[in-house]
Formats: structure tokens, C-alpha cells, sequence
């Protein structure tokens, strides 16, 4: 007898069934042919609870084939319990094999970082986006954010950047930076400090961002401009620790963590730990840097 | 000289709406001439339509028939039925009407107060100022007062303002209601002889007063009105 | 009358709310008391509302509520949608275009460069999450300014010409009075030296004392930089005070208009009679 093989395993490969992945990859194609535009999708449900990566994990089981290699990151580490859970929740849907090796993957999943080390045409980073409306801070209602991006009206935007300077006295806002992208839409980088921020534009790597609660995917292309909101007399700038160096690889230039041990003394450490990791083993990865303006 | 306004068959009726259409009929059908450096007197006892013509020359009323065919200086214009544009624009530069009370805005100066017309005409603001300055002094208003508020003038203070912003805006036609009303006789003098000088500048004016001195000084030619009808014409 | 005469020219303006039917404009107005359509429930807000505007002019709306008044500036700030009528607006491209033809991002462009508004209620004009001198920045950069010095010195002097202390320049407006609300709402309608100004019963809710200052600061505004006007009130003493002319609303109708002083000594309309009786 000719054995039915379709139901030898519980499920299909990459979780998704193919005309769910096949939906989400049209929308996929949409959000690169339109940069920096929130196209709504399906998102289906998952086996993890919405807000905890099931954007990322929407696009990176719509896209990943069985020739991929997988790196997740959460904040910058591969171990966290969130990376590990994601990690080997997608090698088990797939087979594919994983790494730590930012150089080595050819599609990254990640949460609020983007690798120190350049990402090159044949990478894809895949963001999980809590909140990819840039303009909810300002305006509560979605039929009217759709309206102002729709007719680029972003001035209450810039109001709110002005408001933060005038209450702080630079343009100082933590994590999700409003960017432009392609000169049109506005864009929640997703929560990535100011330090990763100039590295989305005129990158060689496709950026994918999903946000599976919100079900929006949206898309930043390779060689994409991509520039962070600044007045003409106050800029843009990145984190800065004033010379400060990584506690164990006594290296500087990359985003740093503030760690505080038992004993209450404080030190900086590399956040990126593949990045440390190639620090501290050997020579320096390749790297784009930002200069602060004057 | 030639006629400045040409009126022909002038009438008002008021149409009292909360009096269940009570008509008031306030003037019939009025005909006369005023030329350019004439000043006319309106003369009649109270309630004959003095103070209602001239509002109907200024268009505060609404004449119900007639022409007043005005000799502006961009042409002849019907001021009863004109464009309420047209009217605007003529009261910003050739028609002013002086009434007996000061109904200025409250908190300006009194010196902005009778700078401003002149402002609106083109002078700059220390050309307004100079000419108010001088109308002041030849009326004799107490320096101090100059810079304050008129609304807590006196009747006679008030007055004086009212004339210094009517003539020193030198319009081409002026309508004056009971311009002497409340001032002593110097000042009174001082008033006249600031009309006059606008006469002879060439400026046409329309003049009511109870004041036989004011009216015989100033007025070359009255018409005596009675019940709304002109009863005749008096020349001086 | 060539283009360059009027400012705004406006012709047929309607707003209907609900579903009219072919007789609801005929079965409202003045002559039907009332601008419910007996038929279908549609409301007329104002009907066939026709007048021009001309440059440096200050045109008085008057009537009671319910009249369409306050509709009327409305449908020409784009805060609704007009049912039927045009309106042609010399700042924009000559007078030659309809502002109701004009797509969203364009009535923006009208809106934030062209036009000021003044609300009654301070909270539709600002926002109160943000500083007083960011709701003057909002309309600066719309116009395209970017430079934060000059944005701060440009909002700091318009609030200085409203006599708001620029030393509350970066509080929230929320705590202000009434009438500080309702100066910075001007700071801001003026911010982009607009051709044309609606007021929208701007001193109604404040004390006595407080509307005389922000009329004085209207009347100021208006001789200083001759910006046109369309004053809303139901208060015959501003209209008094402010405007060259008016235009008496009834039930969404014009059912007069004039020069104000002939509105205000010589009122022609039963309506207007009864306004004008009622002042004092």
C-alpha cells in the first residue's frame, strides 16, 4: 500500500501551513516594496502568547527554508530564556541549524538590538515589535494615525520632539527613535537604542519587522536612507560613555551594558555577546560607526 | 461749485416688526443739493427727521425710496442703494459722520483715538499724532487728558475728541450732529473755525444744531424740515 | 468684479446633516421655524449661506444657537464637510480653485498657512499634553520651520504681542485662565500671519473684564496686520465693536445683512428687530 506520509508528523514544517506562510509573504513583499509602511496581516495564533515575539516569529517561519542558518537575540544575548524558547521552538519546526555567530546566520531573529558586526546582503533581521505605531504616542485613535501617515502629516510629531527637548533639553528619548524612512513614512525603529538607529539606513541586509499583537509587518530594504527625526540646530545623537570600556574585553565603540554586582560596584560590559565573545577571542568584526555631531 | 450729492426723492418708513408691522413713516420724499465747500444746516424741531436724513446720507439707516447720488472720487455712486463694500471703503477715506455722542472704542488713548482715521489713510503714525496734537491744542483739551482714556471724559471733553477725529481726517463729506452741544462759547468758536477751515479746503458738510450761534456762523444755506418734509429753504 | 476685489468669495454653502430629501431645504428656514425637515429628520445646518469677504475686512455672524453660525467657520476651516456650496479663496491660487474641490493634504496646506481659528472652547484649538509654545511650534513647523532657536524666539514674541508672560511659554496651557487659554489660541491662529482669521465666540465664558482685553488684542491684531476676519458671536457688543458688517442667521438663513451699524440702528428683519431689542 502507498503510505499517506502528509500526516506522519504533528506538524507541518515551519509550524505554519503553507497558505498561511504563503499570506504572510505576500504582505512581506508589500512592506518591501512600500518602506516603512505597516501592512496589516493575519497573524495567526501561536504557541506562545501575543507580546512575546509572535511578530518575529510570524516572518521568520513564513521566510525560513531548510538551508537557514538561525541566530535569535533578545536584547542583545543569545541565552536569555526568551532566545533560548524561541530558538529551539524554531529548530524543532524546522530542522534548521542554529548559531550564535552573527557573521555565520543567515537570518536573525531579534528583539531590541541589531547586531554591532555588519549584516550583509545575504542576511535578513527579523524585529518582534510591541508597538509598531510611531504616532500612538501622540494620537490615541488608528483610523486617525492612518490618515496622518497616509497624508504624511507628522507635525504632531515633531512637536513631541520639540516638547522633548524643551523639557529635557536634547532630543533624548530611551529606546524607539521616530525614523524616515525612503523620505516618507515615519517608523518605529522598534525599541533599538539611539546606537543602532543610524545602522538601518543604507544597510546591505533586508530589516523585517513584525508585530504579531498589532498583526502589522512593515520593512526596511537594503540601501534604504533611513534617517532619525533632528531639527536643523538640534541633532541627532547616540548613547555616549565618554570613553568608558567594556569591563571584560577593555574595548570601547559598541553599545554598553550598566551591570551592577552583589557588592554594589558597577561596571559596562559589551550588551552585544556574540560581539563580546569575537572581542575577546580575536580581531575586531567589522563595524559601522556613528559620529555624534559637534 | 459743483454738487457733491444730489438727493431726489429720499424717504424712510421704519417697519416695526414687534409692534405688529407698525409703520413709521420718518421722511417723505426729499429733494436737495449739497455743493463741494457748502455747509447745509438741518434745522427743524425735534422728531421732524433731522437726525434720521443724515443717517440715511451715512446709510446707518436704509432709505426706503429715493437716490442720493454721492460725486465720490472714483465716480458717481447711488449711497441708498450702493454695494455695502462700496460704503465701507468711501467711510474709510471721503465720508465721516460726527454724531453728538463719542462712540469710540473703549481703552485707546485719546490721542490714538483721533490719530487712527488719519492711520487708516495713509499718514504715518507720527504724522497722525502731530495733527492730533494740534487739533488738541487749537481745542484747547487739558494736556493731560491726552493720553488717557475718553470713555471718563466729560460731555464737553468728549466732544472735542469727537471733532478733532471727525476734521482732522479731512473728509470730503462731513456729517455733524450737534457738534457744540455741551462746550463753552471759546470753544465753541475754536470748533467753528476748524469746520470752516475744512470748508474751504473744499469739504461738503451737513450740519444739525440747536445752537443759533453755531448754526448762523457755520451754515450758508438751511433747509427747515417739519413732520419729514423739507418745509422750506433758507438761505443765509 | 474682477478676482482681486474680494478675499473670500462663498456661494451656496450647505450643511445637511442626515439623509434630506427633495423638499427638506424648502420645508426649513426662517419661513418653517425651524432646520429639523419634518420629513426625514435631516437637520440644516446652514443653507445656501452666500456672501463675499473682502481683504482687511471684518464680517460679524450673528444669531442664537442652533442658528449655524458657528457651522458656517467651521465648514471653511475643513472641521466638516460641506454638503453643497463653494468657496474661492484668493490666497489660493488666485481665488481660481473651489476650497471644497481641494484634496485632504491640500486643505491641510490651506488650513495651517492660510488660515487662522480662534475656538470657543480653548480645548478644540490646543492641546494640552503639549507646552504652550509647542502648540505655537506645531503650526511653525507645519509651515516648514526647523530650526528650534527660531521656532522658540518666533513662538515667544507672538505670545509677548498676546501679552501671555513668555516665561510660561513651556507649561501646559491647561493651567492657565480662560483668557490666557484663549491668547495663546490666538498666538497660535496668527502664528503664520494668516490672510484670513475665524473667531468663534472667542469671549464668550469669560469674565468681563478678561473679554474687553482679548478684544482689545482682536481689534490690535486686526488694524495691525490687517488680517480679515469672520467674527461668530451671539453677543451684539462684539459684533458692535469688531465688524465692518453682518450677516444675521436664522435657522441656517441669512435672513439680513448690512453694514452693522445699519444692522444694529436700522434692523430690516422681524428677527434681527427682536435681536436688536433684546441687547439692552
Amino acid at each position: 500500500m502507498i503510505e499517506n506520509t502528509k500526516f506522519q508528523s504533528a506538524y507541518n514544517f515551519a509550524f505554519l501551513d503553507e497558505r498561511t506562510k504563503r499570506e504572510i509573504r505576500r504582505k512581506i513583499l508589500k512592506a518591501v516594496a512600500v518602506p516603512g509602511y505597516q501592512v496589516p496581516y493575519s497573524s495567526p495564533e501561536m504557541p506562545i502568547a501575543r507580546g512575546w515575539g509572535t511578530g518575529g516569529l510570524h516572518i521568520t517561519l513564513a521566510i525560513i527554508g531548510r538551508e537557514d542558518t538561525l541566530k535569535v537575540i533578545d536584547q542583545g544575548s543569545d541565552a536569555s530564556v526568551n532566545a533560548c524558547s524561541l530558538r529551539q521552538f524554531i529548530e524543532r519546526m524546522t530542522g534548521c541549524a542554529t548559531t550564535f555567530d552573527s557573521a555565520a546566520a543567515s537570518l536573525i531573529q531579534t528583539r531590541h538590538r541589531i547586531p554591532e558586526e555588519i549584516l550583509t546582503e545575504q542576511q535578513i533581521l527579523v524585529f518582534q515589535v510591541p508597538q509598531p505605531e510611531i504616532l500612538r504616542s501622540v494620537e490615541r485613535h488608528e483610523n486617525k494615525t492612518r490618515l496622518m501617515h497616509a497624508e504624511a502629516d507628522y507635525s504632531k510629531l515633531w512637536v513631541s520632539l520639540y516638547e522633548a527637548y524643551v523639557r529635557y533639553g536634547s532630543l533624548m528619548r530611551g529606546a524607539g527613535y521616530p525614523v524616515r524612512v525612503n523620505g516618507r513614512f515615519m517608523m518605529s525603529p522598534s525599541p533599538i537604542p539611539r546606537w543602532d538607529v543610524p545602522n538601518l539606513s543604507g544597510a546591505r541586509c533586508l530589516y523585517l519587522f513584525g508585530a504579531g499583537r498589532e498583526k502589522r509587518i512593515y520593512a526596511v530594504p537594503p540601501h534604504t536612507t533611513v534617517e532619525p527625526l533632528e531639527f536643523e540646530d538640534v541633532r541627532f545623537r547616540v548613547e555616549d560613555w565618554h570613553g568608558t570600556l567594556c569591563a571584560y574585553s577593555d574595548q570601547g565603540q559598541a553599545f554598553l551594558d550598566e551591570i551592577y554586582e552583589e557588592d554594589s560596584t558597577r561596571k559596562f560590559v559589551v550588551n552585544d555577546s556574540n560581539f563580546l565573545d569575537k572581542l575577546r577571542g580575536g580581531p575586531r568584526p567589522p563595524q559601522r560607526l556613528f559620529q555624534n555631531p559637534q | 461749485m459743483a454738487n457733491l450729492l444730489e438727493i431726489r426723492g429720499l424717504a424712510k418708513q421704519f417697519r416695526l416688526h414687534i409692534l405688529n408691522g407698525k409703520v413709521i413713516n420718518a421722511l417723505h420724499s426729499i429733494d436737495f443739493d449739497i455743493a463741494e465747500g457748502e455747509i447745509l444746516g438741518l434745522t427743524g424741531q425735534s422728531g421732524s427727521g433731522k437726525s434720521t436724513l443724515m443717517k440715511c446720507l451715512y446709510r446707518t439707516y436704509l432709505p426706503t425710496a429715493g437716490q442720493i447720488v454721492y460725486q465720490s472720487n472714483s465716480g458717481p455712486i447711488d449711497l441708498a442703494a450702493a454695494d455695502e463694500h462700496a460704503l465701507i471703503a468711501l467711510r474709510r477715506t471721503e465720508i465721516t459722520y460726527c454724531s453728538q455722542f463719542l462712540h469710540v472704542i473703549p481703552r485707546v488713548p485719546a490721542l490714538d483715538v483721533v490719530a487712527e482715521p488719519l492711520i487708516r489713510r495713509g499718514a504715518t503714525r507720527e504724522q497722525a499724532l502731530a495733527a492730533a496734537r494740534d487739533a488738541f491744542t487749537r481745542l484747547s483739551l487739558p494736556a493731560e487728558l491726552w493720553d488717557a482714556y475718553p470713555a471718563t471724559f466729560s460731555g464737553g471733553e468728549q466732544q472735542r475728541i469727537n471733532i478733532a477725529r471727525a476734521v482732522v481726517a479731512r473728509p470730503r463729506f462731513l456729517l455733524l450732529d450737534e457738534p457744540t452741544a455741551s462746550l463753552d462759547a471759546a470753544t465753541k468758536d475754536a470748533v467753528i473755525d476748524m469746520v470752516l477751515a475744512l470748508r474751504d479746503k473744499g469739504g461738503a458738510i451737513a450740519l444739525i444744531s440747536h445752537d443759533a450761534h453755531t448754526m448762523n456762523r457755520l451754515a450758508s444755506r438751511r433747509l427747515h424740515l417739519v413732520e419729514g418734509r423739507v418745509q422750506e429753504v433758507i438761505h443765509a | 468684479m474682477t478676482s482681486s476685489d474680494w478675499l473670500l468669495r462663498v456661494r451656496g454653502l450647505t450643511k445637511i446633516y442626515g439623509q434630506p430629501d427633495a423638499d427638506s431645504l424648502a420645508n426649513t428656514g426662517p419661513a418653517a421655524a425651524t432646520n429639523i425637515c419634518p420629513n426625514t429628520g435631516a437637520i440644516v445646518a446652514c443653507a445656501d449661506i452666500s456672501f463675499d469677504l473682502y481683504p482687511g475686512e471684518v464680517l460679524g455672524v450673528v444669531g442664537e444657537s442652533g442658528s449655524g453660525k458657528s457651522t458656517l467657520v467651521q465648514l471653511l476651516y475643513f472641521d466638516q464637510e460641506a454638503t453643497a456650496g463653494s468657496a474661492h479663496f484668493t490666497a489660493l491660487d488666485d481665488g481660481a480653485t473651489d476650497l471644497f474641490s481641494l484634496s485632504s493634504q491640500r486643505r491641510r496646506y490651506v488650513r495651517n498657512h492660510l488660515l487662522g481659528m480662534v475656538y470657543q472652547n480653548p480645548r478644540d484649538g490646543l492641546n494640552f499634553n503639549f507646552s504652550a509654545g509647542g502648540n505655537i511650534a506645531e503650526k511653525l513647523i507645519m509651515a516648514g520651520h526647523m530650526h528650534v532657536g527660531n521656532i522658540r524666539q518666533r513662538a515667544g514674541s507672538l505670545l509677548s504681542q498676546t501679552e501671555v508672560p513668555v516665561a510660561r511659554m513651556d507649561q501646559t496651557p491647561r493651567n492657565f485662565s480662560g483668557g490666557m487659554q484663549q491668547r495663546v489660541q490666538i498666538s497660535k491662529a496668527i502664528a503664520n500671519q494668516p490672510p484670513l482669521l475665524f473667531l468663534d465666540e472667542v469671549t464668550s465664558g469669560l469674565d468681563v473684564s478678561v473679554q474687553a482685553r482679548v478684544l482689545d488684542l482682536i481689534r490690535q491684531i486686526q488694524s495691525e496686520l490687517g488680517i480679515s476676519m469672520i467674527v461668530v458671536s451671539h453677543d451684539l457688543g462684539v459684533i458692535r465693536m469688531l465688524t465692518d458688517r453682518t450677516l444675521v442667521l436664522k435657522h441656517g438663513r441669512i435672513v439680513e445683512s448690512g453694514l452693522t451699524d445699519q444692522i444694529l440702528q436700522d434692523p430690516q428683519h422681524a428677527y434681527t428687530q427682536l435681536l436688536v431689542s433684546s441687547l439692552l
